[in-house]
C-alpha cells in the first residue's frame, strides 16, 4: 500500500464490504459528491475488524436531486432502512440526520449518508484521498490527518482510538501532525458550540 | 531458503495495551508483506461477520425499519 499524491493504492482483492461499498458508492458519485469518513476508512486501510455501517458525506442537494438519486439506488437493489417516502428520507436528511441504506433483505451492512452540518464538515470535501483497487474501483476518504483527529478527539472510544492508532502506525512519517492539532482545535470549538447550543 | 524479516508482537500488560501491541504489529506486518498477503486474511475476518449477520435482531437493535416482506 502506497500514499502519493493524495491517492492510495492497494494491491488486494476487496472484501465483501469493500464490493458493497463500490457497489452504492458508483451511483452515489453519479448524482453527488460524497467523501468516506469513520470506521470504514480504517477498516479500508487494513484494520482486523468489520463494521456494520459505512459513514459518508455527500454534498448538500435539493430535493429534486435527490429524488432521482433515491430511484436509482431502489432500482438497484438498495432499500432506506429509516422511511419509505421521498419526503420522509428527504426530510431526515434535511433536518440534519443521517440516513441509511443496505440491499434488499438485508440490515447490514448499511451506508449512513448524510450532509455536511457545519464549515468543518465541509471542509472534508477539500481533503480526501483515494482510495483505488487493482480493478481501478476506487472510494474516496477522508483525510488521514482529519481521520485521527476526529477518532482521537471527537468521538474517542476504545474502538475509535485504535482506529487512530492503526492509520498512525500504517502511514508513520507520513502524517501532518500539525494539522492533526489544528482540527483537534476545530473539534474543540465545535464541542464548546455544541455544549452552549446544543448544535 | 527465504529470508523474510519475522515482526514479533510484544505482549501488553492489560488487555487494551495487549489491543494496542496488535494493531502495532499488524501494520509493521502490513508494511512487511505484499498486499494481498495480510488483504486475504482481513477479507477472511470481514467476510465470515458479514455471512454470520442476523438482519432482522439488528435493525429492531437499533430501531429502524423491518426488511419490507
Amino acid at each position: 500500500m502506497e500514499l502519493k499524491d493524495n491517492k492510495i493504492i492497494l494491491e488486494k482483492d476487496a472484501s465483501e464490504l469493500d464490493i458493497f461499498a463500490i457497489k452504492f458508492l458508483k451511483i452515489l458519485e453519479k448524482h453527488i459528491e460524497y467523501v468516506v469518513v469513520s470506521g470504514y476508512v480504517s477498516i479500508l486501510l487494513g484494520r482486523t475488524r468489520a463494521t456494520d455501517d459505512i459513514d459518508t458525506f455527500v454534498k448538500r442537494m435539493t430535493k429534486e436531486k435527490f429524488s432521482v438519486l433515491y430511484e436509482e439506488l431502489q432500482k438497484n437493489g438498495f432499500w432506506c432502512l429509516n422511511a419509505i417516502t421521498l419526503d420522509e428520507v428527504f426530510s431526515y436528511l434535511g433536518d440534519g440526520y443521517s440516513i441509511r441504506f443496505a440491499e434488499n433483505e438485508k440490515g447490514t451492512p448499511n451506508f449512513e449518508v448524510r450532509f455536511p452540518k457545519d464549515s468543518l464538515d465541509e471542509e472534508t470535501f477539500d481533503n480526501f484521498i483515494i482510495v483505488e483497487f487493482p480493478n481501478k474501483e476506487h472510494i474516496k476518504i477522508s483525510s488521514l490527518e482529519r481521520q485521527i483527529a476526529f477518532k482521537r478527539y471527537y468521538l474517542g472510544t476504545e474502538k475509535d482510538n485504535e482506529d487512530a492508532l492503526h492509520i498512525e502506525e500504517l502511514f508513520k512519517g507520513k502524517i501532518d501532525f500539525n494539522k492533526v492539532n489544528k482540527y483537534k482545535q476545530f473539534i474543540e470549538e465545535r464541542k464548546k458550540r455544541q455544549k452552549i447550543y446544543g448544535k | 531458503m527465504e529470508n523474510k524479516k519475522r515482526i514479533f508482537m510484544k505482549p501488553g500488560k492489560t488487555n487494551q495495551e495487549d489491543r494496542n501491541n496488535f494493531i502495532i504489529f499488524w501494520a509493521e506486518y502490513m508494511k512487511s508483506v505484499p498486499d494481498n498477503e495480510w488483504g486475504t486474511q482481513q477479507n477472511m475476518l470481514i467476510n465470515s461477520q458479514l455471512g454470520n449477520a442476523n438482519h432482522e435482531v439488528y435493525l429492531k437493535l437499533k430501531g429502524l425499519r423491518q426488511i419490507p416482506k
